[in-house]
This record gives C-alpha cells, sequence and structure tokens, in this order.
C-alpha cells in the first residue's frame, strides 16, 4: 500500500488522467489511473501502472543522440545508466539496471523529451480541479470519475477521498479493480462508489496464479463480500479475454455461475486481449511475456458474448471488440 | 596469492545454454588444487534467497564425488531461475500482494553467513550489469561471459555460441535441403536481436544467398534483386538467413503507413502503440515472416518462413564449448587467486584475461564493417542486404 504522508490531505500517485472516457461507467468519464498493482497479469496492457512509485521511461524516437546532446552519459546522471552502442545509431540506450536511481530532476534536464517520469504525485485537490473541468458532460451523460491504475484500492485514503470529492460535486464515481487486497482497504471505498468494474480473470486458482502471481481465493471472497456488504452498488463484472488463456466457455459459464446469484451484479464485460500496451514494455526496459499471442477473433469474442446475453436474459446481439480498454 | 582456504560459490544467471556443467568442473577442479571449496547456488539466487524451496538444501557442495561423476556436455546441474536480479525480487507478501522487493543485502548477508567470500557468476549482458550492482556494494565477484549471440563485448567468444552456431549451421542446411525440394526460398530467422554474428557466420558456413544482420541495415529491393539474379531454373530455390533484430532501410515509413487504427486506442494511456508501430517489442518471428512476404511481392519466386529461435538453446555442448566452458570455470579460480574481484574472465586469443565489469557493461560486440567475415561472405556472393563499400 502507498500511504500517504498526512493522511488528513492524502497525495497520490497518479499515472495519468484521461478525459472523455466512454468506456469505463455510465456517460462521459475522466478515468484517473494510479500507480501500484499487486497482481502480475503476463498480459497487462499498462505494465507503467505496476510500480508503486514513479518510474523513468525513455522514447529513443525522440533523443536526438550522443552527437548532438549526450547530456544524459555525464554527471548528474548516474553512472552507467546510459550508453551508447558504438556501430550502431548514436542514440542513447538504457542501462535499466543502473538507471533506478534517474529521478525527476534528472529527467528533466533531457531536452527533447525522451526521458520521462511515468508517475507523479498529486493532492486530492489536483487531482479534483481536472476531473472538475468536463463536470458539465458528466452532468449531461450521467458520467463522471473512474478511478483505474494499477489497482486504485493500493491508495485507499487518497482513493477515498477522491471519490467523497466526486460525489460531493454531484459526479458519479466508478473503479476498475481485481480486488486483490485486503477487505479493509475495500470497506474504506465502497461508501463512495456508484459503479464497481472487476476482473475475474481465470476461476481455477493454481491457474490463476499461474497467470497472475498469486491464487484467486481471496478475490473471490472479496467479491462475494462487496456484493452482500453493499448492495445499491452496481457491479460489473470484466474477463479480459487472452485466447489459450481464458477465452473458453467454461470459463465464461464459471464467471456466470459466480455472479448471477447477487442481483446487483448488472453485467459482465469481455474485453478482447489487445497488444497496444507492448510499446510501453520497451519504454520501461521491461519483457513482454506473452510475445506470441494473438488477439482473438471476432467469432470466438462473439459466441463467448451470445452466452452472457442468455445468461442476462438479453437476445445475443454480439459486439465485436467494443468495451473497454485497460486490461490489468 | 591467497594461502588460506577459501570458499567460493558459483551461480547461473538466467537464459538456458548447452553444457553449463562444464564452467562448473572446471571452476570446482582449479578450486580443489587450491584446497578451495566450492558450492552451488541452485536456480540462480533463488537457493540462497529461498532455501525452504529446496528439501535437499539450497546450496550444493560441489566436492570431489559430485564433480567427477558430472558430465562435461550436459547442462543443469545447478538448475536455472527465470529472473536472476536479487535487486527486484518478486514476492507475494502476507496480505497475498505481488511486489518486487530488493533482497541484495539479505543476499549478501546469506552469503557471509555462509561464509562464502567470493561468488562465480555465468551470466549473460544484463546479469553482468547486475553484477556489476553486487560488487559496488562489496561482493567479491568474477563473471564468466555467456552468450548464445555472443553480444557480450570485451571477450572473443562467449560461452554457448560455438554450440548455437554448429547447431544453426545444422538447421540452415535442412532448411535448404528443404527449400530445394519444394523449389522455394527459404527464409530462416536466427537469434541475434543486437548482433549478428550468428546470423553472418552460420550463413557462410550454410552458403546462404542472403543474409542481414541488425549492424546492416537492408534495402528488400537490393536482396530481391540478388536472388533475381541467384535463381534461375537449374537452381530454382534459395536460403535467406535472417537475424531477428534486423533493420530495415525502408522500415519506418513503410510500418508508419501500415498504422492500424482500432477503435480501443482512444481510451488508450499515451505512448500506447500496436504491433505495426516502429517501436515496439518485435516478436519472435517477425524477422522471417516480414522479409519472406516482402521478397515474395518483389519477386516471381514462392518462399517459406522458418524460427529456429528457442530451439537453438538447446543439445549439447559442442568441443569448443566444453573446453572454453572448462577454461573459464579454471579461469575464474585463477582470477580469485590472483587477488581479482569485479571482473569478467575474457578470451583474448590466445590468453584468457580479466576484464572490469566497469568496462565490460554497457557495451554490446556488435559486427564491425570490416570485420573478416562480413569480406568473407561478400567474396563468396552472399548479399548483405545491401551495396557495402
Amino acid at each position: 500500500m502507498i500511504q500517504s504522508t498526512n493522511p488528513a490531505a492524502p497525495t497520490g500517485i497518479v499515472l495519468n488522467i484521461q478525459r472523455y472516457c466512454s468506456h469505463d461507467g455510465p456517460g462521459i468519464r475522466t478515468n484517473v489511473f494510479l500507480k501500484s498493482c499487486s497482481l502480475r497479469c503476463k498480459w497487462c496492457g499498462n505494465p507503467e501502472s505496476i510500480r508503486k512509485n514513479p518510474e523513468l521511461a525513455y522514447d529513443p524516437r525522440t533523443c536526438s543522440g550522443k552527437k548532438a546532446c549526450g547530456l544524459c552519459l555525464k554527471p548528474p546522471f548516474p553512472e552507467g545508466a546510459f550508453y551508447v552502442v558504438e556501430g550502431d545509431d548514436d542514440k542513447v540506450k538504457v542501462n535499466w539496471d543502473l538507471a533506478g536511481d534517474c529521478d525527476e530532476a534528472n529527467v528533466a534536464l533531457c531536452p527533447t523529451g525522451a526521458l520521462s517520469m511515468f508517475g507523479k504525485t498529486m493532492t486530492v485537490d489536483e487531482v479534483l480541479a481536472e476531473v472538475e473541468k468536463d463536470s458539465s458532460f458528466y452532468r449531461n451523460t450521467g458520467g463522471g470519475i473512474t478511478l483505474s491504475g494499477g489497482e486504485c484500492l493500493l491508495q485507499p485514503d487518497f482513493s477515498a477521498a477522491l471519490l467523497a470529492g466526486a460525489h460531493e460535486r454531484g459526479f458519479n464515481t466508478a473503479i476498475e479493480t481485481a480486488c486483490n487486497v485486503p477487505w479493509r482497504f475495500i470497506e474504506k471505498l465502497l461508501p463512495h462508489v456508484d459503479t464497481v468494474l472487476h476482473d475475474h480473470k481465470l476461476t481455477i486458482s493454481e491457474r490463476h496464479r499461474k497467470w497472475t502471481g498469486v491464487g484467486n481465493e481471496r478475490i473471490l471472497e472479496n467479491f462475494k463480500k462487496a456484493y452482500e456488504t453493499f448492495p445499491d452498488i452496481d457491479f460489473i463484472a470484466r474477463t479480459p479475454l487472452i485466447p489459450g488463456v481464458n477465452a473458453d466457455e467454461e470459463h465464461i459459464r464459471s464467471v456466470l455461475a459466480f455472479i448471477r446469484p447477487h442481483k446487483n451484479v448488472i453485467d459482465y464485460e469481455l474485453l478482447p486481449y489487445h497488444r497496444f500496451g507492448l510499446g510501453k514494455y520497451e519504454h520501461l526496459g521491461k519483457v513482454y511475456e506473452l510475445d506470441d499471442y494473438k488477439t482473438p477473433s471476432d467469432e470466438l469474442v462473439q459466441r463467448l458474448q451470445a452466452i452472457i446475453d442468455e445468461a442476462f436474459g438479453r437476445s445475443a446481439a454480439p459486439s465485436s471488440t467494443q468495451g473497454s480498454n485497460e486490461e490489468k | 596469492m591467497s594461502t588460506h582456504k577459501r570458499r567460493i560459490a558459483i551461480n547461473v544467471g538466467a537464459g538456458f545454454v548447452p553444457g553449463i556443467n562444464a564452467v562448473v568442473i572446471g571452476a570446482a577442479l582449479a578450486a580443489g588444487k587450491l584446497g578451495w571449496e566450492v558450492v552451488g547456488i541452485r536456480d540462480g539466487f533463488d537457493g540462497l534467497l529461498h532455501p525452504q524451496r529446496y528439501p535437499d538444501g539450497g546450496l550444493l557442495p560441489l566436492g570431489p564425488q559430485l564433480i567427477e561423476h558430472l558430465d562435461p556436455a550436459g547442462a543443469g546441474v545447478l538448475g536455472q531461475s527465470g529472473r536472476v536480479d536479487p535487486f527486484h525480487v518478486r514476492t507475494v507478501d502476507a496480505d497475498g500482494m505481488v511486489d518486487e522487493v530488493d533482497m541484495s543485502d539479505e543476499l549478501l548477508q546469506k552469503l557471509k553467513a555462509q561464509n562464502v567470500d567470493a561468488l562465480i557468476s555465468v551470466v549473460g549482458g544484463q546479469g553482468l550489469s547486475i553484477l556489476y550492482k553486487l560488487q559496488r556494494k562489496g561482493l567479491n565477484a568474477v563473471c564468466i561471459p555467456r552468450a548464445i549471440e555472443n553480444d557480450v563485448a570485451a571477450t572473443l567468444v562467449s560461452f554457448g555460441f560455438n554450440s548455437a552456431l554448429s547447431f544453426t549451421i545444422e538447421m540452415l542446411d535442412k532448411a535448404r535441403q528443404a527449400a530445394q525440394s519444394a523449389r522455394k526460398i527459404a527464409v530462416v530467422e536466427v537469434l541475434g536481436a543486437q548482433a549478428g554474428w550468428l546470423a553472418l557466420q552460420a550463413g557462410i558456413a550454410a552458403c546462404a544467398d542472403v543474409v542481414l544482420i541488425p549492424e546492416i541495415p537492408c534495402d528488400m529491393e537490393a536482396v530481391a534483386a540478388t536472388l533475381r539474379e541467384k535463381i534461375t531454373p537449374r537452381r530454382p530455390y534459395g536460403l535467406v538467413v535472417v537475424a531477428e533484430g534486423a533493420k530495415f532501410v525502408a522500415k519506418a515509413q513503410a510500418q508508419a503507413a501500415a498504422q492500424p487504427k482500432n477503435p480501443l486506442k482512444a481510451s488508450l494511456s499515451p505512448l500506447a502503440t500496436g504491433d505495426a508501430s516502429e517501436h515496439v517489442i518485435q516478436r519472435s518471428g517477425q524477422a522471417a515472416e516480414t522479409v519472406a512476404n516482402r521478397l515474395q511481392l518483389l519477386i516471381a519466386e514462392e518462399t517459406f518462413p522458418l524460427v529456429l529461435g528457442p530451439w537453438t538453446r538447446g543439445g549439447a555442448a559442442t568441443a569448443v564449448d566444453r573446453q572454453l566452458g572448462l577454461a573459464y570455470g579454471a579461469g575464474a579460480i585463477r582470477a580469485l587467486n590472483a587477488g581479482n574481484s569485479g571482473v569478467m574472465v575474457a578470451f583474448v586469443p590466445p590468453d584468457i584475461k580479466f576484464v572490469p565489469l566497469a568496462q565490460a557493461i554497457n557495451k554490446v560486440r556488435v559486427v564491425p564493417a570490416d570485420n573478416e567475415f562480413i569480406q568473407t561472405a561478400q567474396l563468396l556472393g552472399i548479399c548483405l542486404g545491401r551495396a557495402l563499400s
């Protein structure tokens, strides 16, 4: 958990604030992506959200090279953090094992912006000021703020303050979560939430452990407890659909069996696997483990969607790759 | 020269290469001659950091009885770990949450508690940086370079390269026979993300028609022109070897034009890209597929892509690697006995030398433009992707 230094005015580490979103809750929304995650899903599309603290990113496309610049090859940048390969192009490369000490002050010296930091510390008021810019859209569409990540429940004080502030302003509130946190974090936030978008990644615990790093017993327990403790919240289940991992009827039916007894789970959405996060892995010097995985076919998505539609008593009107975006 | 009895640990970094046992045997035998004790750390650093996972103990004493029965051609007496980075060890805390924690201090303490006063680590490029960091924290470390792609600088040959080269040549021979039989052009992707040694040397040995390496961005028009000349009714087949990191002269423009529009993208965070972006991780097989598809559009011949990829990492060690492994293992002990620390053992013919880690990191051993193998390829009429001066 990321602790705020002053509980009365909590600060959080924010990855990104994205306006005009339409998939993650009702109406037009502003998505606030928070840093830190307690899972390590191999398909993660937001690798920059995983670590707790702000971290270095490097985009070689905007690096002007050693001859034109070369600032990062000298102090005050950490020794050995950057280098140039002889015979290759002139652009700088990052030794990610030695560049961990780079901070915002270092990054600010990069004249082209090739170096940047993912994540910055913000106050609740700063975030809400940004969110408020679209308040007229929220009023007209029933929209509001969605906290995403990473795992927004890992910054419970900050997230709760943000959501309470949004409610005070009359905005709809939603969170995207995998619920792999202690219950005490969840019960702190949910009183301020209108909609919970929650991930059912894998049903079998051992397989969940293989693909995400931990089993799913506590996650399922949290889901069930949340459904029962907060009957007025709308819950929407989601599955990031990965062919070869969980894109099969058995998984979809088992999720349906779990959620359908709970009337406040109002929908179940499929998030077809995509590979739009791949470039970010390289910007962070991380290895993408699902190197050879393919996106699911429209036919497969439609077939699985039809099962969901039937379970929810809707006529099978399959959507294709609609839905949200940020797979966790 | 040290006279007191020392206890040395040895471990293996991430990534499999054939014949690692040869290095272990070399170190253990040389240490035994000095009266030193050698213990192996199982699975990278896991045997030390997580001993509870090993009912027989996370450290393996490499005494004479074990060593005399160890097969120098074999691999894996110490096992391997996917991640060998004590600064970012993935853990699950008491609350069931995954995190990466810095266990480097704990590692050093555990080595001390085991009376280990030096570590020999068989590592590739990234491992060198990690050992350099540990050395800066006070660890007596000697590294042995191990790289299938032979891209570790400061040594002529890394352990594992020769075995990979032999296997690649064998596979290229088979690919050429398949191409001959099918009357097509085989496009074979081999390992080599940053350096083209494997593609170049194997391509020469297999008498390939074209070899594409990362160091020489290739012009597909030039490649097509070469193949148009080489492929005749009497010889209606071809062999193209492409390193996985091969670069293409016109790539940026072509890919920018091919960038797909996707309804999801509007909601993605900044820097999100697609597979077709210029700057994404290239998946295995992409280079072969790209070259095969482009060639088929440019010339009136059929192509078929093949990917060696992880196949290259398996198999038995060659005679050269067995000798090199034994020499590197013994050389590491010699380095420690001479009082060296924070060095990499390097083969600089005819000598085994010790290079400071600070000089070994942040360098990639790429193929220079005037390299003898480049000249040989040109003399043999092998197209390297574009006209070279």
